[in-house]
C-alpha cells in the first residue's frame, strides 16, 4: 500500500493538471455566497471544482467541520466571510479568524499542511475577488498535491 | 506582582506532628470550618488508607481534616471535575478547595465558562513539582527502591531526588532524573509542567523557602485580598502563628522554582522535538497510528476539566459521528483537540484515564504551547483574561489580515492606555 501511495503522489506531482483537487468552500450567506453568485451571473470564469456550503455566518463553521472535511479527503478548505466590521453579527468573523489561527496551528501539529486551509474576506460585490481567490487556491492546492487522508 | 508572604505554623501540636511542613494549611482549613466561613473543604484523601488511591473528598467536620493532612504524590484525584460535577460547581455552597497548580488552573478555566462560582470558593494552592501515577509508583517502589509499596507512608520530591519514608521510620531516596529515564518517576505532563507555585490561587502554600528554619514551617504567599484576610484572621484567632520570611528564604523559594522551570523546559524539548522533527507526512502517520488504538471509551473527555458540554458533539445522538464505530473516526480525538487545546491546563487527566495509553496530554500540551505563542494566552492564570477562541477585542475590527499578530495589537493597546494615564 505504501509504494502505491508514493507512486500515486509522485505521479500527481508530475501531472499537476491531471490532479483535480476536491475543495470545500464554506461561504457566508451574506457576503461571499452572494459574491460567488455574482461571479456566476457575471460569467466570470473560475475553477469549477469547488463545492460550496452556504452558512449563515462564517462563525457557523465549527472548527471540527474543517477537520472533518480534511479527514474525509478534501484537498483544501476555504472559509470566506464578510470583511472585518461588516459581519451581520458584528464579531462573528472575528471569531472565525481566531478559530482559523487555531486550526492552522492544529493542522501543522498533527501533520497536515496548514496551507490546505484558507480564510478570505469577500463581500457580495467582490465577484472578481471570489474568482481570483478560488483560482489561486486551486493552484496552491495543486502544488501541494493530494491530501494523504483521501488516499486511505 | 507578588503577594504578602508568611512563614506559618499550626498552633495545634497534633497537626504539627502529622504535617510535612508547618501544618498551616490544615489549621487554616480548620479555622474556616469552625467559624462557618465555608460549608466544606475539598481536598484529597487516601481511600481506606491506600496512598495509591487518593480521591477527592468533601470534608465538613473539622475533626476529619487531620486524615487529609500530608501530600499524596502517587494519586491523581480530579479535584476540579469533582467540584463541578458533584458539588454543583459550588453554586450553592461556600467551599475551600485545596489543589495543585493544575487543579487551580482548571477551576479558573471553569469559572470563565460559568461552570462554577468562584465567589464561593477559597482557592488554596499547593506548590507542586509533580505526581506519579499509582501503577508506576508501585512498580518503581518494588523494582528500584526494593521496598514494599504498602509500607510507604510518605513520599517527597526535592532537589532532584525522590524520597520515600517507610513505616519503620527508614527513608530511601533515588535520583529522579535517572528513574525517569528508565520510564519511572513522575507523570509525563508533570515533567513538562513549569508552574510550580500557584500564585493565581488565593493562597500559594509550600515548603520551599522553609529549609533553614529550625522548626518546620509552611511558606504562604497570600495572592489575593481574600487570601490575605484569611491568614490574618487565622493568626488573630490563634489557629496559626506566622512571621515574615527573610530575604534569604524568599530567594531560596525562587531558586527552587527556577530550577524546576528549567528542568521542565528540558523535558518539553525532549518530548516535543522528536515529533516536530518529523516531516508532515510522518507526523500524520505517527498520530494516526496512535488514534487507531482508541476504543472510544470517552474516558479522556469525561476526565478533562475543560470538556464541560452537556451535549457533547462526540455523542452519537448529535449525528456528527457514527455510533458504535471502533476505532472511531479520526475526527473523534481531533474534535476534542480543536475544542480544548487553547485552554488545556496540562493536568494529564486525559492521559491517565486512557486505557489504551494514547499520548493525549503530549498532543494537547504540545498544541497548547504553540497556541500560547499565537494568542499570547496562558490558560488558568487570570480569570479576567477570556479564552482566545471565544473572546475578541474591538481593535480587531480594524485589521484586515486573516492571521492576527496578537502581540503587536496588545502592544499598541498598552501604549495607548499608558498614554491615557
Ligand atoms: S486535555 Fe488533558 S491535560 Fe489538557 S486539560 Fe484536558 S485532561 Fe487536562
Ligand atoms: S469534545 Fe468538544 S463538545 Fe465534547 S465535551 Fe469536549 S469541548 Fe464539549
Ligand atoms: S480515553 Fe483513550 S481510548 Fe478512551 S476515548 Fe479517549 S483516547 Fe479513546
Ligand atoms: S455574517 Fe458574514 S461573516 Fe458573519
Amino acid at each position: 500500500m505504501k509504494t502505491e501511495q508514493v507512486e500515486k503522489r509522485g505521479s500527481a506531482k508530475t501531472h499537476e493538471d491531471i490532479f483535480e483537487p476536491k475543495i470545500i468552500a464554506f461561504l457566508c450567506n451574506w457576503c461571499s455566497y452572494a459574491g460567488a453568485d455574482l461571479a456566476g451571473t457575471s460569467r466570470i470564469q473560475y475553477s469549477p471544482i469547488v463545492h460550496s456550503v452556504r452558512v449563515s455566518c462564517s462563525s457557523r463553521v465549527d472548527p471540527t467541520y474543517v477537520i472533518k472535511a480534511l479527514m474525509m479527503g478534501a484537498d483544501g478548505v476555504l472559509i470566506a466571510g464578510c470583511h472585518p466590521g461588516e459581519c451581520h453579527y458584528k464579531s462573528g468573523n472575528l471569531l472565525t479568524r481566531r478559530r482559523f489561527m487555531m486550526l492552522k496551528t492544529l493542522l501543522e501539529t498533527i501533520g497536515i499542511e496548514p496551507d490546505r486551509l484558507r480564510l478570505e474576506w469577500i463581500s457580495a460585490s467582490e465577484a472578481n475577488k471570489f474568482a481570483s481567490v478560488v483560482d489561486d487556491f486551486v493552484k496552491q492546492i495543486k502544488k501541494l498535491g493530494p491530501n494523504e487522508m483521501g488516499e486511505q | 506582582m507578588s503577594g504578602i508572604m508568611y512563614l506559618a505554623r499550626s498552633s495545634d501540636p497534633k497537626v504539627l506532628e502529622k504535617a510535612e511542613s508547618g501544618g498551616a494549611v490544615t489549621s487554616l482549613l480548620r479555622f474556616l470550618l469552625e467559624t462557618g466561613k465555608v460549608d466544606g473543604v475539598v481536598t484529597a484523601k487516601a481511600r481506606n488508607g491506600n496512598r495509591y488511591a487518593g480521591v477527592p473528598v468533601l470534608i465538613t467536620e473539622p475533626e476529619e481534616l487531620i486524615d487529609s493532612a500530608g501530600s499524596l504524590h502517587c494519586s491523581i484525584p480530579n479535584i476540579p471535575r469533582f467540584v463541578k460535577e458533584y458539588l454543583d460547581g459550588a453554586m450553592k455552597m461556600k467551599l475551600a478547595v485545596v489543589g495543585k497548580p493544575c487543579d487551580i488552573r482548571a477551576l479558573i478555566e471553569l469559572q470563565k465558562r460559568e461552570q462554577i462560582d468562584l465567589d464561593n470558593l477559597i482557592l488554596i494552592g499547593l506548590n507542586c513539582t509533580g505526581t506519579i501515577s499509582p501503577t508506576t509508583a508501585k512498580q518503581m517502589f518494588i523494582d528500584e527502591f526494593k521496598v514494599n509499596p504498602n509500607e510507604v507512608i510518605r513520599e517527597d520530591i526535592d532537589e532532584g531526588k525522590l524520597l520515600v519514608m517507610l513505616e519503620d521510620g527508614t527513608t530511601k531516596s533515588l535520583d529522579l532524573m535517572k528513574l525517569e529515564e528508565k520510564g519511572y518517576g513522575r507523570r509525563e505532563n508533570c515533567r513538562r509542567c513549569e508552574i510550580n507555585i500557584p500564585i493565581f490561587a488565593d493562597l500559594a502554600c509550600g515548603k520551599w523557602g522553609t529549609e533553614d528554619e529550625e522548626e518546620r514551617a509552611t511558606f504562604i504567599e497570600a495572592c489575593s485580598d481574600k487570601g490575605r484576610l484569611l491568614v490574618e484572621e487565622a493568626i488573630e484567632r490563634g489557629f496559626i502563628t506566622a512571621e515574615r520570611p527573610d530575604k534569604k528564604s524568599i530567594k531560596k523559594r525562587e531558586e527552587k522554582d527556577n530550577a524546576e522551570k528549567e528542568l521542565a523546559e528540558l523535558w518539553k524539548e525532549r518530548d516535543f522535538k522528536p515529533i516536530l522533527d518529523l516531516d508532515l507526512s510522518k507526523r500524520l502517520e505517527y498520530w494516526l497510528n496512535e488514534f487507531n488504538k482508541c476504543i472510544k471509551c470517552y474516558g479522556c473527555r469525561d476526565a478533562c476539566p475543560i470538556c464541560f458540554c452537556d451535549h457533547c458533539l462526540l455523542e452519537a445522538s448529535r449525528g456528527f459521528l457514527e455510533g458504535g464505530e471502533i476505532p472511531p473516526d479520526t475526527v473523534f480525538p481531533l474534535t476534542r483537540l480543536a475544542h480544548v487545546a487553547d485552554s488545556c491546563v496540562n493536568c494529564g487527566q486525559c492521559q491517565d484515564a486512557c486505557p489504551m495509553d494514547l499520548p493525549l496530554s503530549k498532543l494537547f500540551s504540545l498544541l497548547n504551547a504553540r497556541l500560547n505563542e499565537v494568542f499570547g494566552y496562558m490558560p488558568g492564570i487570570d480569570v479576567d483574561q477570556k479564552q482566545p477562541l471565544s473572546a475578541v477585542i474591538m481593535e480587531e475590527l480594524q485589521v484586515e489580515d486573516t492571521f492576527l499578530d496578537i502581540s503587536s495589537i496588545n502592544k499598541a493597546l498598552q501604549s495607548k492606555s499608558s498614554k491615557r494615564d
